[in-house]
């Protein structure tokens, strides 16, 4: 059935619709010798079109730019064009068209040709790279930027120091700024001052949730600051009020757990701890010049080998450290009778988010049946929830996996090959005993409840 | 003469197999063991096949009257290469696979020609006797096995007509030159410290001596000197029954190598009974075995392929495989004379690599964890690279299985007593380079370079089987 309605419809596609003639041919196929003629003429007439529609396709687009020679040229060869110029340029446009259209196509394949390097499960957490000083608009502050750059190569790392880094930048900026004619500090600050400075640092490294908190604070201490209050003065009053909050939130918290972690350090004990937490070396550092004898294991990963710098300054202050790799952390565990972990966050969920690796060594401690403690301001801790390290995260530049010297130099070049270089995991909250925290220790599942009544009482 | 032959340090697999055929045979041993102290030789299928290698030309060179002479060379040439470096248990699965091959070609051949045996061996009885009053029985057989290897250095040296200064050893006369060969020989720490498991296996070996089949007639090679001129036309030459077992052990050994070079293809074949399309696929270090079966079913399905670095011990090759660029240094566990296996990612299959801190982190997508082993123990357990156990530890939690590609030549009787024993660790080095040297010299580094995976965290062996 489809194959005989089939050959019309072929051949009426095949013939240009314009030649009614040729539709009057066809019913007169009977005659060999007709159709061989019909056919021949049919030939000729399209030649003759095809040409003259070259023809026409070639002149009119090099009309308008074409050198006066070359119109010349076409103009002798087809006098029928001068004769309706109107209709040859509107053919000549839509012509045009087409014709860039075709041009168009083969170049759009050229510009994805740079292949996405970036790994599927993690692309939503893709960010636009721009971390110069070029591309900060000229509302950021000088002092933003210099914290910017610093939080950027990692010389700021830690989660309370990139916290009492930014604070200290955005004090100047409240000082150095001066409310325009016709605005209110509490109306325009936020907006036009402070939101650019954030986005930028935003850029350099995404903020982390402390961060988050404080400039969530930050902001609503500045809508509450009264309209009827002197610039002066209220400038003033935020400043001291970011300093109490560093003072409140982090030194203060800091030296408290510390203190409190130390005590949970007897003589004797084997305290094995991952990468490099401020706290944690507090801690340590309090415990041993209250003569405590004990030993240190330091687990460290790469690429940033934040450990080596805990293990050094423990070492030169007379500590007993063993350094290793997470490759010998199944063999260092057994040895360790505490393990003690710094946190980038606390979910409310119980969960320990924090530098990729954690979750591993808590896994391994649990394992071992060591007691896990993890040492955490209030300010890092989050309403937010996460069940695996992938929803919520940060990738960091593949690049800095690459080693000078070696086989990944060329890695961007290699097809289908992709490195990914995580900054945190989420630990499960079962592998975590105790939270210590600056309102006291803590199981992780209290942690919304500290959460909120802390929360409550500001 | 043991250390004759100068090692350099890129001395490896390849160069030791060509330098086998043009040494004597105790050069070779003496270099083999010197190739794994030093770690030159190193990871299992290279230790399998160096060992092969050289035991094939110990069964090749030596001149023997029974298969109990044979079979306490190779225990003996076995046991100091296992002595060498214990952690290779690979070394020690080669020698007790040639050892049981001997044995049930003994067997066979004892079943059938016993009565032709008994009878050669009576008239010949008295050769031994004599040497058993000079010296206690162990170190007499320590001697034994000496001179022999000895013996064999200087036949192949001179493999045209000579034969006959063999005997010069069973002579009268020679028997004053025997001292000093036995302090020669003792001085290697090796062959002193094993005379308490020597002792134990030439007690196994007793009854086997003490049937009248395998009375040892050390005296008994002049007749047989022309044996070792050639493998093959000794086989045809001869036909009494010690050299059908010769021609026979040979062909057993170079069926073991054989299947040493394509066990990885044996175990290959099996891969796309285990991987399907959209799989995610964890796996470690850069093993060969794993990079075949990954390839081969990269070539009918499409999937991804996550690969953890392993650092620092193994990370320079895994980077190497990953890229497609060759590796530099003799780490890798590629002999120079292969063919270099195209990167994974060339086929087409998305290849991510990540260090070994996110394991945990990306094991929530992983449908499959894929390890390769240095050896698996009695008890089923793994010798792997190190983190191959935080990366099972975490595959079980996550309820992901964790299949293991392993050759039967790597599966291990051993069952040590403390799995530390079987952890060997790498230099400091490759955690703090030695150019902080304060830092070296304050703090205690640890490189493990394998870690043991308890049999509970692993759900399916591949074998090649």
């Amino acid at each position: 059935m489809s194959e005989t309605t089939q050959p019309p419809a072929v051949e009426a596609i095949e013939k240009p619709a314009p030649t009614l003639a040729q539709a009057t041919d066809i019913p007169q196929l009977s005659g060999s010798e007709l159709k061989k003629k019909n056919k021949a003429e049919k030939a000729a007439r399209r030649a003759k079109e095809i040409a003259e529609k070259q023809g026409v396709v070639l002149a009119p687009v090099y009309l308008p730019v074409a050198t006066p020679a070359l119109a010349q040229k076409t103009n002798q060869s087809k006098p029928e064009q001068q004769k309706k110029p109107g209709a040859s340029s509107t053919d000549s446009r839509s012509l045009t068209i087409r014709a860039a259209q075709k041009l168009h196509i083969p170049t759009i394949p050229d510009i994805p040709r740079e292949e996405d390097k970036t790994v599927e499960f993690f692309r939503h957490l893709n960010r636009p790279k721009k971390t110069g000083i070029q591309d900060a608009g000229k509302e950021v502050h000088q002092a933003v930027l210099g914290v910017g750059l610093q939080i950027a190569n990692y010389t700021i790392c830690g989660s309370c120091a990139r916290l009492v880094a930014t604070l200290q930048a955005f004090k100047e900026v409240i000082a150095s700024y001066k409310t325009p004619p016709g605005n209110t500090l509490t109306r325009h600050l936020t907006s036009h001052v402070l939101s650019p400075n954030i986005e930028y640092l935003a850029s350099c490294r995404p903020l982390s949730i402390s961060m988050g908190n404080a400039i969530r604070w930050l902001k609503l201490e500045i809508s509450k600051v009264d309209i009827d209050v002197p610039d002066t003065e209220s400038k003033k009053r935020l400043c001291s009020m970011i300093d109490e909050y560093i003072y409140s939130r982090v030194i203060a918290a800091n030296e408290i757990i510390a203190n409190a972690a130390a005590e949970k350090i007897n003589d004797g004990d084997v305290i094995l701890t991952y990468a490099k937490s401020s706290v944690i070396q507090a801690a340590l550092v309090i415990a041993h010049k209250a003569g405590k004898k004990f030993r240190v294991i330091v687990i460290d990963s790469r690429p940033l080998k934040e450990g080596m710098n805990l293990a050094s300054s423990l070492q030169a202050i007379g500590i007993r450290v063993r350094y290793c790799l997470l490759n010998g952390l199944v063999h260092s565990i057994s040895d360790a009778t505490k393990v003690f972990l710094g946190a980038h966050a606390m979910m409310s969920n119980g969960r320990l988010f924090s530098r990729v690796g954690t979750a591993i060594v808590a896994m391994e401690a649990n394992q071992a049946a060591k007691p896990v403690l993890v040492l955490c301001e209030t300010v890092k801790f989050t309403e937010r929830v996460a069940l695996d390290s992938i929803v919520l995260n940060e990738v960091a530049p593949p690049d800095e996996l690459v080693l000078a010297g070696g086989a990944l130099e060329r890695w961007r070049q290699v097809k289908a090959l992709q490195l990914l270089n995580l900054m945190y995991d989420v630990t499960p909250a079962e592998y975590v005993d105790i939270v210590i925290t600056e309102y006291g220790s803590v199981p992780p599942t209290s942690v919304p409840t500290l959460y909120r009544t802390m929360n409550e009482t500001e | 003469m043991p250390h004759a032959l100068v090692t350099g340090p890129a001395a490896n697999v390849g160069i030791f197999l060509k330098s086998l055929r043009s040494n004597p045979i105790e050069t070779s041993i003496e270099s083999l063991i010197a190739l794994f102290k030093r770690r030159q030789i190193k990871s299992s299928r290279p230790c399998a096949i160096a060992t092969a290698h050289l035991l094939l030309q110990v069964i090749a060179k030596m001149k023997w009257s029974n298969v109990g002479r044979l079979l306490e060379r190779v225990q003996e040439v076995g046991q100091r290469l296992m002595e060498a470096q214990p952690r290779e248990m690979v070394v020690g699965n080669i020698v007790r696979r040639v050892l049981g091959m001997i044995r049930d070609e003994a067997k066979e051949d004892r079943t059938e020609e016993t009565g032709a045996n008994s009878s050669a061996t009576n008239s010949q009885v008295g050769s031994p006797t004599t040497q058993h009053r000079d010296l206690p029985s162990r170190e007499h057989a320590a001697i034994q096995m000496a001179l022999s290897s000895l013996r064999n250095g200087t036949a192949t040296s001179d493999l045209s007509g000579e034969e006959e200064s063999d005997d010069v050893f069973t002579n009268a006369k020679s028997v004053p030159s025997r001292p000093p060969m036995v302090g020669s020989s003792t001085s290697y720490a090796v062959l002193t410290g094993t005379n308490s498991q020597k002792s134990q296996m030439f007690n196994l070996l007793t009854p086997a001596e003490g049937s009248p089949a395998a009375t040892p007639p050390v005296g008994n090679m002049s007749p047989k000197g022309k044996s070792d001129l050639n493998i093959k036309s000794l086989s045809m030459m001869m036909n009494s029954t010690t050299n059908n077992i010769k021609s026979e052990v040979i062909t057993g050994v170079e069926e073991i190598i054989d299947e040493l070079e394509q066990v990885d293809d044996q175990i290959a074949s099996y891969a796309l009974d285990h991987i399907h399309s959209n799989e995610v696929i964890l796996t470690h270090t850069s093993s060969r075995s794993v990079q075949k079966f990954l390839l081969r079913a990269a070539s009918k399905r499409k999937f991804t392929v996550i690969l953890v670095e392993s650092y620092p011990n193994n990370h320079s090759a895994t980077h190497a495989i990953v890229a497609g660029s060759k590796p530099r240094d003799n780490e890798s566990e590629h002999l120079s004379h292969e063919v270099f296996m195209k990167p994974l990612s060339a086929t087409g299959i998305t290849v991510i690599l990540i260090p070994d801190s996110a394991v945990f982190a990306i094991m929530s997508r992983v449908n499959k964890v894929i390890l390769a082993t240095h050896a698996v123990i009695a008890n089923g357990g793994l010798v792997a690279a190190a983190g191959a156990r935080v990366i099972a530890r975490a595959a079980s939690v996550h309820k992901v299985p964790v299949t293991v590609v392993s050759g039967v030549f790597k599966l291990s009787p051993d069952y040590p007593f403390e799995f530390e024993s079987l952890i060997e660790y790498g230099e400091p080095n490759k955690i703090v380079p030695y150019d902080q040297g304060e830092l070296v010299e304050g703090l205690e580094i640890d490189n493990p370079v394998y870690d043991y995976v308890p049999p509970d965290l692993v759900d399916l062996y591949i074998t090649n089987l």
